[in-house]
């Protein structure tokens, strides 16, 4: 009996606890939730809380992608800390790494063209990359690849038309809006301007990711 | 030990994966079906999350000097033993020393889980024995088995015990892809969208363990890229070619492509078993329906 008027209870509830305007699923694990600025208060809110329906929280441009577990629903813990409003100031202390860069060449094979659609010559556009200061929004392609905001507006560039088959790794690219670093060598289809010696992955490293989001970022030319 | 006499198309040292790490770029990984290779474990008195052995399309030649007790589910692979006798799959089997295991092709379907007892010994990467080929780490040097390869086996001195299982009814399932109408699909229009739903696809042979590239009707639809999202096995991407790409346990875990459906956690049982060429087509669920199907259980024997 008690067990019948929990049913009846849980049905109407679950409904309500798993819609909400800014959310929709990726097949019935994947809640993909619209979190625009607050991306990364939201993923820190969601990291620290450590929820046990959750698998896996995954940051991306203005959204996060929950991975609950199998069979899981949204419990009303998760809900909670999906849409309780965030503290006033999130600031966090981050990381600010200098990544070293040698342009152009047979490493960045890309810039000369690049250069020119920007109306700029190839030591300008240069200084104009490594003036910028980067933030990571988040890891995503391969395994610590960053997509950097900060790349000056004059120097956007659509992905190449093309694919490349194999990308070096430590190639520092442009793809639309973002700055971004290959960590392996693998296919890519962004821009590539210059090559990086420094190790963005290894998975035998204690953080295998060498940038973190929310880190900052400079790169400084040979 | 057991020794690799004759590498098969793709063996890869797989466990359930790392979960957990996808704000690293890194996807869970793991066994394609996760329940089959926990099943095998249980078959050889090893816990669910043991490594073994995932082999697709044709398998290895494997021989096992100090004998073992392994044992198969999945797929239904012809395979000999060297000393005779019939292989059967879902059971606990007990190999001499020396004997060898020599697969060839699946006789239907695409992949099998073999497990041993002690499972295999490599070394964790990041909490997981699985192989993720795309960035070479985990499993057995972060590749693909090769003929000559010697892996480790672990011990241990629990009692043997003979075991069978029968897989539940939902993995035999043989029918449309289920799946949860995606985050953009409102970006289709109702041709699209009637391609996609009512068409049929082929898997193309350019498709692994990243994702399964579909051969078949357009889906139209007006925008090609998007801010980037995370995904995860099973989304279904719609690339400006309109060919689907259906994505796998190694696909990335964001993408830009608009994501018109999700295939359903009960069904990845049935998307590790499609091969190039085989016909896929795709019906909708509710999420809450295929959260009551999504725990598989495999009920363990023990007929010792």
């Amino acid at each position: 009996m008690q067990n019948a008027e929990k049913g009846l209870e849980s049905k109407p509830q679950t409904d309500l606890l798993s819609s909400h305007p800014l959310w929709r699923w990726v097949s019935e694990r994947g809640l993909l939730v619209a979190t625009g600025e607050a991306t990364l208060a939201r993923y820190n809110i969601l990291f620290s809380q450590n929820l046990p329906e959750v698998e896996d929280v995954i940051p991306a441009d203005g959204c996060l992608l929950l991975v609950l577990r199998r069979g899981a629903s949204v419990s009303t813990a998760l809900r909670e800390a999906l849409v309780s409003p965030l503290a006033g100031s999130q600031e966090t202390v981050s990381k600010l790494h200098d990544i070293v860069v040698e342009y152009g060449g047979a490493l960045g094979p890309d810039l000369p063209v690049l250069a020119e659609r920007a109306g700029l010559d190839v030591a300008d556009y240069i200084d104009c990359h490594a003036a910028a200061e980067y933030t990571v929004a988040f890891l995503g392609f391969q395994p610590g690849f960053p997509y950097l905001r900060g790349l000056p507006s004059a120097l956007h560039a659509p992905r190449r038309a093309s694919p490349r088959v194999r990308v070096v790794a430590g190639s520092v690219a442009i793809g639309g809006a973002y700055a971004g670093i290959y960590p392996a060598d693998g296919p890519g289809g962004w821009q590539i301007i210059g090559r990086t010696t420094a190790n963005l992955f290894d998975s035998r490293r204690h953080a295998p990711a060498l940038l973190m989001s929310g880190d900052r970022l400079r790169f400084v030319p040979t | 030990m057991m020794e690799v006499l004759r590498a098969g198309l793709s063996d890869l040292v797989m466990d359930q994966g790392r979960a957990g790490l996808g704000a690293l770029g890194v996807p869970t990984g793991g066994a394609a079906h996760p329940a089959a290779l926990a099943a095998a474990n249980l078959l050889v008195g090893n816990e669910e999350a043991a490594a073994g052995l995932e082999i697709t399309l044709v398998g290895p030649a494997l021989r096992f000097p100090t004998g073992g007790i392994v044992a198969f589910t999945g797929a239904h692979f012809s395979v000999k033993r060297s000393k005779g006798g019939a292989v059967v799959w879902n059971e606990t089997l007990v190999l001499a020393a020396g004997e060898t295991l020599t697969l060839e092709q699946a006789e239907a379907g695409c992949r099998c889980w073999l497990a041993v007892r002690g499972g295999l010994k490599v070394p964790q990467v990041m909490g997981s024995r699985s192989t993720f080929l795309p960035a070479g780490f985990g499993g057995h040097k972060g590749r693909v088995l090769h003929a000559g390869d010697v892996l480790e086996i672990g011990t241990t001195t629990d009692e043997v015990r003979l075991f069978r299982t029968q897989p539940p009814s939902s993995v035999e399932r043989n029918g449309p892809l289920r799946v949860v109408v995606g985050p953009q699909a409102n970006l289709f229009d109702d041709t699209g969208l009637a391609a996609f739903f009512t068409g049929v696809y082929r898997v193309a042979t350019a498709s692994d363990r990243r994702g399964l590239r579909l051969v078949g009707p357009d889906v139209t639809h007006s925008r090609t890229e998007l801010p980037s999202q995370g995904v995860l096995p099973g989304a279904v991407q719609i690339p400006p070619d309109g060919q689907p790409i259906i994505l796998g346990w190694d696909g990335p875990v964001t993408g830009g492509y608009p994501v018109i459906a999700g295939v359903i956690a009960a069904d990845w049982a049935q998307l590790a078993q499609l091969k190039p060429g085989d016909a896929v087509r795709f019906v909708t669920i509710e999420a809450e329906a295929a959260r009551a199907l999504s725990v598989e259980r495999w009920i363990i024997e023990d007929w010792t």
